[in-house]
């Protein structure tokens, strides 16, 4: 077998080592994983620089519709207001309490001998409607008479209004006597107590000039 | 075997390896992978928030135009509600006005006095304002009364008659003397 020196033992040695030198293997390491953080780095970027073209775009877009949406809104805003305030008008209009057919019917209940000195109405949307009528009635019974119009007063207030209660406050004979058609007949003053909620039952249908007005606003719009 | 025993030196160098290891990942992921990945996600998010705006503003829009269309007669409603106050102090036109209007129905001598005004409660009716009137008139017969009362009723629809006395005149027992106090619902000037 031949002998072999290796006179080189020292520098291959030396050589080896340096190969195997954990800071050069480190660093190469520590390259070869910058290089692949790095490029990562870069894909995410451009990733990143993309969305923002998108954003940027997607901006743009926002920047012509804002304007119109504002306007949008702030309009829907506004016919909401004139919406719901008219409304509003028109429930507080349809609630009123009409007091001229109310009148008309109570001038109907009253007979030639009948005669009203004094009325006080009022009207309330929770309390609904109360009246106070005075009056004088004359006749061979005038507290029949008064009963009369306090009974024909209920029956027609009944027609077109709910929970109608007319009841006597007073009803007093007086001494003095009425002359109606040359006879002196006895009379009785009465109050009448009349309470009725127009509110809610069916409103009492509207004089005829109102009609008339109302169609006439019609025609014109 | 070949035994490979790692010296001193080596050792060092290798524990400085990895910390400086430790301090690039540190530094790749706290001053530059993280800023971008929060940018990014930031962006998205903006972009989904703009594209959600965008998408029910399209419906906003269209809800508006339509709204508008439907709005109409509300509106024109609206617009002949608000006509019916004039411009002015309504303590300088609604007493003539009063005594205007029943002297067209053959009743003079009609007066009109403001006794409060309020404004309204409820929300919607904030650019309004109540204002409560008392009406005399002195003299005057039962179905011109009534016949005006109609016409003012119907002419007036924001004007409520809230309370009616009516007293027979003791000098013309053909008259009575009617007190009416109103309530008119007007716009704020």
């Amino acid at each position: 077998m031949p002998l072999h020196l290796n006179l080189l033992h020292e520098e291959i040695l030396e050589l080896r080592q340096r190969q195997r030198d954990p800071l050069k293997i480190g660093l190469s390491a520590m390259i070869a994983a910058g290089a692949l953080m790095f490029g990562y780095y870069s894909w995410n970027a451009y990733q990143t620089l993309e969305i923002k073209s998108r954003l940027s775009i997607v901006q743009r877009d926002w920047a012509k519709v804002e304007p119109r949406v504002t306007a949008a809104q702030k309009r829907a805003a506004e016919l909401r207001r004139t919406v719901d305030t008219t409304k509003v008008l028109d429930t507080m209009i349809d609630n009123r309490f009409f007091w001229a057919p109310f009148l008309e019917k109570l001038s109907r209940c009253v007979a030639p001998n009948a005669q009203l000195t004094s009325f006080d109405g009022t009207a309330d949307e929770t309390k609904g409607v109360t009246v106070s009528i005075e009056g004088l009635s004359a006749g061979r019974e005038p507290r029949a008479e008064a009963e009369e119009l306090r009974h024909l007063l209920g029956e027609q207030l009944g027609k077109n209004y709910k929970d109608v209660k007319v009841e006597f406050k007073t009803l007093e004979d007086l001494d003095t006597m009425a002359n109606l058609g040359g006879a002196n007949l006895p009379m009785a003053r009465f109050v009448l107590n009349v309470e009725f909620n127009p509110f809610e039952a069916a409103k009492p249908a509207a004089p005829a000039r109102m009609r008339k007005s109302k169609d006439e606003a019609k025609q014109a719009d | 075997m070949k035994q490979s025993k790692l010296t001193k030196d080596q050792i060092q160098k290798l524990l400085l390896s990895v910390v400086g290891f430790i301090v690039l990942l540190y530094v790749y992921f706290t001053f530059f992978l993280g800023p971008l990945n929060r940018s990014r996600t930031s962006m998205l998010a903006k972009i989904d928030e703009l594209q959600a705006k965008i998408g029910s503003s399209k419906s906003e829009i269209t809800k508006a135009s339509s709204l508008e269309r439907q709005a109409g007669t509300a509106t024109t409603r609206f617009a002949d509600l608000q006509s019916l106050t004039p411009e002015g102090a309504p303590i300088a036109w609604f007493p003539p006005r009063v005594k205007t209007f029943f002297a067209n129905h053959g009743i003079d001598r009609a007066t009109a006095r403001l006794e409060s005004s309020a404004p309204f409660t409820e929300p919607e009716l904030a650019g309004w304002i109540r204002y409560n009137w008392s009406i005399d008139v002195p003299q005057v017969d039962f179905a011109s009364l009534g016949d005006s009362l109609a016409a003012l009723e119907n002419s007036e629809p924001l004007l409520a008659v809230t309370k009616l006395s009516i007293k027979a005149s003791a000098e013309l027992p053909q008259f009575q003397q009617a007190t009416i106090a109103a309530t008119a619902t007007l716009m704020k000037r």
